[in-house]
């Protein structure tokens, strides 16, 4: 298989996971509220695309993501696109700079796309001239949305995982099998290519 | 080829942010009829069907969802309900209370139509606290000397006699029941007319017993009793007669004849009394004031009119 049609059909699986979970997103999760907020998984999926696939996959991939959201919410067009663009590269960059493998990762990565989705859309619509006073309720669902967001993360980055698993240049998970038998003995990637 | 893959990278990134900030802009900018409104509108009228489709597939998902998130609200969706009982369970009990205060202002005009207060004047209050154990029987009334009560002003509900005041400070009394060891009534028959003394009976509060009665006289359960207007001893109040005391309950057979009288006021439920007070230098109050200074025995009278009738208990 070719690069481009590699690239091609990792595009289309992260297409068809991004309208799925948007669908979801606005017809099921947002109508289950649990400790009166609702989960937020959009801005989970534009970090675990970035953290998946790298910054320039998940920087695409977050602004589609939230032009998707603000066109079936009709909300203020461009505000979940600039979110989402710079928590997707965000993601990406600490993938191809770090290339964490900690198993928490996913939710410590989850946390801040959610306190970024959150608290950027918040500071956004208050540039954009909401003539409210910040009360302790906005801050409150703030932080739950956070700690929910939090605690789905884990599950979630499984799933995304999952879907586009097939269609990734580099599977993590080889990837790191592959590290841990040369560091535990096996051969070191020059030798073998030796 | 590492430059250029940073540059492409930084490039994107650029486009994306920039292209974002454009369409905020314009969003923000022109008018619910401007063009990305319409493409926004157009894309939903696109995709409603879509929407509506999935909504209607994933509706049993939702249900599912919703089902659990009932189940884990529902402790504290049964906290606010409990809630919501005791605030009306409240304002039910303080709804009676009101009601049953205005029934007793009306009783309490009915009384006052009915006996007539003569030269008292009267402070309608309410009932502050109450206390009672076998031998003192006493309630606290929002009224004080700053309105005119004093030590000894006879207390009356819309049913009949109350008490008297023993204790007054500016801006509360105390009122020492009809059913306290301390406090005794002179009272008359109202079918024969005879006199006699009501004092509580210690142990049975809702009790009390008319003493002194000549033996001779026909008493049946059932005969009103209501007060003298004269008064038997030192220190005892002056309450204007006519007033309701209670009942008879039932008749001893023993000389001098006393019977047991009910009292006619509820005296464990009161909110609303009335404190009849006399006018500072009134005939009334020296009467009064003449009566307490009396040594215990003698026989006192005043003139009618005055609310006081002529003396007749003895004791």
């Amino acid at each position: 298989m070719s690069s481009s049609s590699s690239q091609g059909a990792l595009a289309l699986r992260i297409a068809a996971v991004a309208v799925v979970v948007v669908f979801l997103q606005i017809g099921v999760v947002a109508e289950v509220p649990i400790f009166g907020v609702s989960v937020e998984l959009t801005p989970l999926l534009a970090a675990f695309v970035g953290l998946l696939c790298g910054s320039v996959a998940g920087a695409a991939a977050g602004f589609c993501i939230g032009l998707l959201v603000d066109l079936c919410l009709v909300q203020t067009l461009g505000i979940n696109s600039l979110l989402f663009t710079l928590i997707g590269f965000w993601a990406g960059r600490l993938q191809e700079l770090r290339d964490p493998q900690g198993a928490l990762i996913p939710v410590i990565v989850g946390a801040a796309a959610a306190a970024t989705a959150f608290v950027g859309y918040s500071v956004i619509e208050f540039l954009l001239g909401v003539d409210a006073p910040v009360s302790f309720e906005l801050l409150r669902q703030i932080v739950l949305g956070i700690v929910v967001d939090t605690v789905v993360a884990l599950p979630f980055w499984m799933i995304v995982r999952r879907a586009l698993q097939g269609g990734l240049p580099k599977d993590p998970r080889r990837r790191r099998r592959a590290r841990r038998s040369y560091s535990t003995g096996g051969l070191s990637p020059i030798s073998r290519r030796a | 080829m590492y430059g250029k893959t940073v540059r492409r990278r930084r490039a994107l990134l650029l486009v994306l942010v920039v292209i974002s900030l454009v369409l905020l802009t314009a969003y923000f900018g022109e008018s619910a009829g401007g063009g990305l409104h319409s493409v926004q509108r157009g894309f939903l009228t696109v995709i409603s069907p879509i929407q509506d489709g999935a909504n209607a597939a994933l509706k049993p998902v939702r249900g599912v969802f919703s089902f659990f998130g009932e189940v884990l609200h529902s402790n504290s969706r049964v906290a606010q309900l409990r809630r919501e009982v005791d605030r009306l369970r409240r304002e039910r009990i303080a709804e009676q209370e009101k009601m049953r205060a205005d029934r007793e202002l009306v009783g309490i005009r009915s009384l006052e139509r009915k006996v007539g207060p003569g030269a008292y004047r009267g402070v309608v209050t309410n009932v502050d606290a109450q206390s009672a154990n076998l031998w003192y029987s006493t309630v606290d009334i929002e009224a004080g000397s700053s309105e005119g009560v004093a030590i000894n002003d006879p207390v009356v509900n819309g049913e009949g006699l109350v008490g008297k005041v023993t204790q007054v400070a500016p801006d509360g009394a105390q009122v020492s029941l009809i059913t306290d060891s301390t406090v005794g009534v002179s009272a008359r028959l109202s079918g024969s007319g005879a006199v006699g003394l009501i004092q509580p009976k210690v142990g049975d509060p809702e009790d009390l017993l008319m003493q002194y009665l000549p033996t001779n006289l026909n008493i049946v359960p059932g005969d009103l009793v209501v007060t003298s207007g004269t008064v038997s001893g030192e220190g005892e109040s002056l309450f204007p007669p006519g007033i309701p005391v209670g009942t008879v309950s039932s008749v001893a057979e023993e000389s001098p004849k006393s019977v047991n009288v009910r009292p006619a006021a509820e005296l464990h439920n009161l909110n609303v009394v009335k404190v009849l007070t006399v006018a500072p230098g009134s005939r009334v109050q020296r009467v009064s004031n003449a009566i307490a200074k009396m040594p215990p025995g003698r026989q006192t009278g005043a003139a009618a009119g005055t609310g006081v009738a002529q003396v007749g208990g003895g004791g």
